[in-house]
């Protein structure tokens, strides 16, 4: 062993070096960690987080025409609907809206066929659940949207 | 009763010397009650600094930063459920933990946490802490032995293995310790020696007050060789108490969790408290032999005479260092002050920040009843002793954020092939300076 690298290692000059990086990650700055249910992270716009039927604000009325799109378009068919004929306008009014997030990838095809923007991904991610049960969402669900979760202890 | 009760306060010896059991008792309980303390802060210390060293922030939730972790994590093992396993030699299995927790505690007898604040003084101190000390390996082979199980058995043959072997070069750098008790000369080669009459001694007090009359500490003296000695020992100490990076023993990604494995709730704890108390009694040989234990820095100094009526007499640097620990509880709950202003306005954080603020509050009242004279006069050596002390503890925390795990075959090199011929070759230029100067 050469003289450099020798007195190195009697000095303990790379242990030293070690324990100043270690030191130097103590810093509050360096923290990464996001407090989550007290601090919640920013979402992107277009993330694909849980599925919303929109609403028309004015009205109430839902913007959903009927034309069972979303239904054709998703490649796992996890979207059924029933819709009646209005006697008085002539237009197709959804009645009934079941969605089965068991098998969805959030893939997003439904949010893209819908023509009147009914249907859309919100940026809600919390749709854990302790059966599989609540994993059908029915219209009153889809209308209500995302319900985040509050923080209390 | 009152009369019994003062009737050692007059006395400048230690309780133990003294032969007054209800004193010796009395500290024997406050000695328990602050490792304990200490093993508890230490918890909470650990898990918060090592957290930061990996970018993490430790815990947060039970108290405010934490704090109050350690207690429920204290609930939570003693509810536990006790699982003995079916194969364990049952009687041993029981012993191991108290065994360990006796040795990591009886140790404690003989610290001297300032001139006279020690359970007892033994002419033999520091040969009795390291002999009750490494009894302490005899319980880990029991437990490892006792649980019948692969893991345990190979973490406790590994510790077995490791404590025999950095006991050695341990021994050798106490005993070059020890023999600086019997050597004059100065730090610095005799430059300022004082030719004092000593006398060595093995006596924990003792080995302080020669460092006291001395004018060094030992980890300067005869410079490189102390310092070395101290350095091997440092290491040594790492290995003894079975830390990382020595931690093989209990190497999680071999051996699940060493000779613990199959301890669960209350046993296990003690299996904690002990290698926690370890590592106490451990720091406080290496403050008591190099550090100058209860001494404070430049103890020989004391600065131009200053009197302050009914508060002060005496040298102005001695003044400014006794104000020292309340300071110190200033700054704390100045911290938890700052912790009670910043902390986010939530009324689920109400209670949390109500209880930081009562904490910095009591610790502001600590520091107050550190100013009165003569808890001031009295509190100087624990408080510089629990400083060093706790300098090491915080090294521990810094190794195990820092250090990757030894190999077996690296550890023993560094044990038998490293550790032990400094070790030895600093004992004999010891003794041929301290005879030649």
């Amino acid at each position: 062993m050469s003289l450099g690298p020798l007195l190195r290692k009697i000095f303990f000059v790379d242990l030293f070096k070690g324990m100043a990086v270690t030191f130097k990650a103590q810093h509050p700055d360096a923290c990464m960690t996001e407090q989550y249910p007290l601090e919640r992270p920013v979402i992107a716009e277009r993330y694909r987080g849980l599925h919303r039927l929109n609403v028309d604000p004015d009205t109430g009325q839902s913007l959903c025409i009927a034309c069972d799109l979303c239904a054709l378009a998703c490649p796992e068919k996890l979207i059924s609907m029933t819709s009646e004929r209005d006697p008085n306008t002539k237009k197709k009014v959804m009645l009934t809206y079941n969605l089965d997030l068991s098998r969805c990838m959030f893939c997003g095809l439904c949010e893209d066929a819908c023509p009147t923007d009914c249907l859309e991904l919100s940026q809600d991610y919390e749709y854990a659940l302790y059966s599989r049960d609540g994993l059908v969402l029915d219209r009153e669900r889809l209308e209500k949207g995302p319900e985040p979760t509050v923080y209390l202890r | 009763m009152l009369e019994y009760l003062r009737s050692y306060m007059s006395q400048p010896v230690t309780p133990g010397e003294a032969g007054n059991f209800l004193w010796a008792t009395i500290y024997i309980l406050l000695v328990v009650a602050g490792v304990s303390l200490a093993v508890l802060f230490m918890n909470w210390a650990e898990r918060k600094a090592l957290a930061h060293m990996q970018i993490r922030l430790g815990p947060m939730r039970v108290g405010p930063h934490g704090l109050l972790q350690p207690i429920a994590d204290a609930v939570k093992l003693l509810t536990k459920e006790d699982i003995v396993p079916v194969g364990a030699d049952k009687l041993v299995f029981y012993l191991a933990p108290v065994l360990v927790v006796i040795t990591a505690w009886t140790v404690f007898l003989v610290v001297p946490f300032g001139p006279t604040y020690a359970v007892t003084d033994m002419n033999i101190g520091i040969l009795f802490m390291l002999g009750v000390s490494s009894l302490g390996v005899l319980g880990i082979v029991m437990a490892g032995w006792a649980s019948n199980s692969h893991y345990p058995l190979l973490g406790s043959l590994r510790s077995s293995a490791q404590m025999v072997s950095y006991e050695v070069a341990m021994g050798l750098a106490i005993v070059s310790a020890v023999m600086m008790t019997a050597l004059d000369g100065h730090g610095l080669y005799g430059v300022a020696a004082n030719h004092l009459e000593t006398s060595g001694t093995l006596s924990m007090i003792g080995i302080v007050n020669s460092q006291a009359e001395q004018g060094t500490w030992f980890i300067f003296k005869f410079f490189p060789l102390g310092l070395i000695a101290f350095v091997v020992f440092a290491i040594a100490m790492i290995a003894e108490t079975n830390r990382a990076p020595f931690d093989l023993p209990e190497a999680e990604s071999e051996l699940v969790a060493g000779f613990h494995t199959e301890y669960s709730g209350f046993r296990w704890s003690l299996f904690f408290l002990a290698e926690y108390s370890a590592m106490v009694a451990v720091s406080s040989i290496a403050v008591t032999l190099w550090l100058g234990g209860w001494l404070r820095p430049f103890a020989s100094v004391h600065g131009p005479q200053i009197t302050i009526p009914g508060y002060w007499q005496g040298g102005a640097l001695d003044f400014a260092f006794s104000l020292l620990p309340a300071l110190t509880f200033f700054l704390l709950a100045g911290f938890c002050f700052i912790g009670f202003v910043r902390m986010p306005k939530l009324p689920a954080l109400r209670l949390q920040t109500l209880g930081l603020g009562a904490f910095g509050a009591v610790l502001a009242l600590v520091a107050l009843f550190l100013l009165v004279p003569a808890v001031r006069d009295r509190v100087q050596p624990i408080y510089w002793f629990v400083v060093k002390v706790s300098v090491f503890m915080y090294l521990y925390i810094w190794y195990r954020g820092t250090f990757p795990r030894y190999r077996f075959d690296q550890l023993m090199k560094v044990g038998w092939k490293v550790l032990l011929p400094i070790a030895i070759g600093v004992l004999v230029a010891t003794a041929v300076l301290g005879v030649a100067l």
